[in-house]
């Protein structure tokens, strides 16, 4: 008997079970929106069964800045293991910057501060590459940005951790102030070829 | 659901290092590709780059470039993606992707990606850049290699994403 493709299956509506839909390699691990003013954003009991994460965000700081950095720790680590560069443009011409044996890792100013125009969020996307292999050091890498119609900044960062530790949890900050209500981090998780 | 982001192949580079990671045998039946490599090669620097080819093709290859180090910005012509060379760090890999629209069609295909090399030191080298292949046929291989090293090291790994425009 002929085969129903999974196509078939979902235009004509007769899916029979969860297991007839391949969701396809991305998928959301968890997603979280600040409420009240949030010191940090933590994602813990990431599982490990994935060959890489991302993170989408937009986010809002409380700080009295038109934009703020983005900072991050993995696994608790608050030792001096982490270096992140950086390369941004403000609409006019590009700079970079740099910092080894830091205690965190740092994005640049992907976060619209409260001097920004209201409602106006900054944007990232994050992704951890090789998350849980034993051999490897960590390296992310940021692309993200604020624009303030006038001002603002873009750019693509890295950020490396100093452990072959499996990544499991993921602190996300800001340079200053707390993360407002609205802020939105989701993580997904990209699925190794034939799983 | 709909799903529009498949999974196609991941090559990992075992003991000994490898000379290039192939694609081969790529199916047409989606909208775009998507490469996430995680490298270091074999060169006797801290930085190094790969080459994506198409179809074995070595020439017409053209690209825009911005490039920073730690200390400053600016633009080249370059056509590889930063990666980790042998010099850096211990146990760093450079991470990057790669996002090759329309890969199936008849005409040049262009792409865009990002680099980064890490290592434990303010400097450090990364790109941001459109590549242009002067060619209209369409991809079916795609091989990475390291443009300077000979080979890319243990554990090095790359993965081939099929980007679905609808099911």
């Amino acid at each position: 008997m002929a085969s129903i493709s999974l196509k078939y299956k979902s235009k004509q509506g007769n899916l029979t079970a969860p297991g007839d839909v391949d969701p396809g390699a991305m998928i959301p691990i968890a997603t979280v929106t600040a409420s009240g003013s949030a010191t940090y954003i933590d994602f813990t009991s990431i599982p490990s069964n994935y060959e890489h994460l991302q993170i989408r965000a937009i986010a809002r700081s409380t700080v009295a800045a038109t934009e703020v950095g983005l900072l991050s720790s993995i696994n608790g680590d608050n030792g001096s293991n982490y270096s992140w560069h950086h390369i941004y443009g403000n609409g006019a011409s590009a700079s970079a910057s740099a910092g080894s044996t830091y205690t965190y890792m740092n994005y640049g100013a992907n976060i619209a501060g409260a001097n920004a125009t209201a409602n106006n969020y900054g944007i990232f996307i994050i992704d951890i590459l090789d998350y849980s292999n034993t051999s490897k050091y960590k390296t992310f890498r940021g692309l993200g940005g604020t624009d303030n119609n006038g001002s603002g900044w873009v750019q693509l960062g890295s950020g490396l951790w100093q452990s072959t530790s499996v990544v499991n949890q993921i602190r996300l900050a800001t340079g200053g102030g707390n993360f407002t209500s609205s802020s939105s981090f989701a993580l997904y998780g990209i699925k190794k070829a034939g799983a | 659901m709909a799903y529009t982001y498949s999974k196609i192949a991941t090559v990992t580079v075992g003991s000994g290092g490898s000379s290039s990671i192939d694609f081969l045998a790529i199916p047409q039946n989606y909208t775009d590709l998507v490469i996430k490599f995680s490298l270091r090669s074999n060169r006797a620097s801290v930085v190094d780059s790969v080459l994506i080819r198409y179809n074995y093709n070595t020439s017409s290859y053209t690209g825009r470039s911005l490039v920073g180090n730690g200390a400053s910005g600016s633009s080249d012509t370059a056509t590889g993606l930063v990666i980790n060379g042998d010099s850096a760090t211990a146990s760093t890999f450079g991470n990057g992707e790669v996002y090759i629209p329309n890969y199936a069609g008849n005409t040049y295909k262009s792409r865009s990606g990002d680099g980064v090399q890490e290592t434990n030191a303010t400097t450090a080298y990364m790109n941001f850049s459109a590549h242009l292949w002067s060619n209209s046929s369409p991809i079916n291989s795609i091989t990475l290699v390291p443009e300077n090293g000979t080979l890319f090291n243990q554990h090095s790994t790359a993965t081939l994403y099929g980007i679905k425009a609808e099911v």
